[in-house]
């Protein structure tokens, strides 16, 4: 089932791009239900998917119990897929049953680094969020790229 | 002698000036009195509850007053057992798993029903804390 650009630009993520810009962006996202209780990403895992919530509560938890919950229309979640060093820095879970669009990571990164126009617009909205949830995983962000660099 | 020769004799244009003059200062004590009389009002209501607390022996409302709907109660109690022997704040993904290890009914939907009523709150550095009443 595709999704209509209304729906993409009343979403914080995507309300920069102008009509051609979501047109493209639409082909690129899956809705998805999820099921109370289903893992949507695992910490440390290749950051393979993208997430936005539609509805639904979500928690992400990371290293040393630390955790917090979404439950915005429009929160995302994933953005590791387009972030070195590519690995999930949380582990994703619904709370309740839900319904989420889906951005392979891979298409998503292509899609981003193809487009400096769009790259830009929607970096522009994930910067501050990342900013914002980098308190709760700093430390095992840095592991990460430390790991990545001896690997 | 009439007219207006009559008014001057009699000093009537410094009465009649005494006269609008006191009707003037009357209108605006009048409107002055009701503009504040709102503050009156405010300070009378405030004096009659702070006498019904008094009364009453009302405490200061807090976070141990949220209510907890009906239907919540018998989940509330039940985390809160096992969040009391966890440290506080306490973490969220370790609360998931003892509540799943203890065998509690939906647990990711009722600890989400938790922390969107209140009970459960952030403590802004990735740990939660219990803000509802010690015996829910």
């Amino acid at each position: 089932m595709a999704i209509d650009t209304q729906t993409l630009k009343s979403l914080g993520l995507f309300s920069e791009l102008d009509s051609e810009e979501l047109d493209r962006t639409a082909k690129l996202i899956h809705p998805m239900r999820v099921m109370e209780g289903e893992v949507l990403a695992l910490r440390r895992e290749p950051a393979q998917m993208f997430y936005m919530i539609m509805k639904g509560n979500f928690m992400v938890s990371f290293k040393e119990g630390k955790a917090f919950t979404l439950h915005q229309r429009g929160d995302i979640m994933g953005w590791s897929t387009i972030v070195t060093p590519f690995r999930y820095t949380g582990t994703i879970v619904a709370l309740t049953d839900g319904e989420v669009l889906a951005i392979n990571g891979d298409e998503f990164k292509v899609f981003i680094q193809g487009d400096s126009s769009v790259g830009e617009k929607i970096m522009n909205r994930i910067n501050p969020i990342i900013a914002e949830r980098v308190p709760y995983f700093s430390r095992e962000a840095r592991e990460a790229r430390k790991e990545l660099l001896e690997a | 002698m009439t007219g207006m020769e009559a008014i001057s004799a009699h000093n009537g244009w410094a009465i009649s000036a005494i006269g609008v003059t006191i009707v003037f200062i009357g209108l605006t004590l009048l409107s002055l009195t009701i503009s504040q009389l709102h503050k009156v009002l405010a300070f009378m209501e405030r004096k009659k509850s702070d006498s019904r607390k008094k009364a009453e022996g009302a405490k200061e409302i807090d976070v141990s007053d949220i209510l907890i709907p009906g239907d919540m109660k018998e989940t509330a109690r039940e985390y809160k057992m096992i969040i009391d022997r966890m440290d506080a704040p306490f973490s969220l993904p370790r609360l998931l798993e003892l509540s799943e290890k203890c065998g509690l009914n939906r647990p990711y939907s009722n600890l989400n029903d938790l922390i969107q009523s209140g009970l459960i709150e952030p403590d802004g550095e990735g740990y939660y804390h219990w803000k509802g009443p010690e015996n829910p």
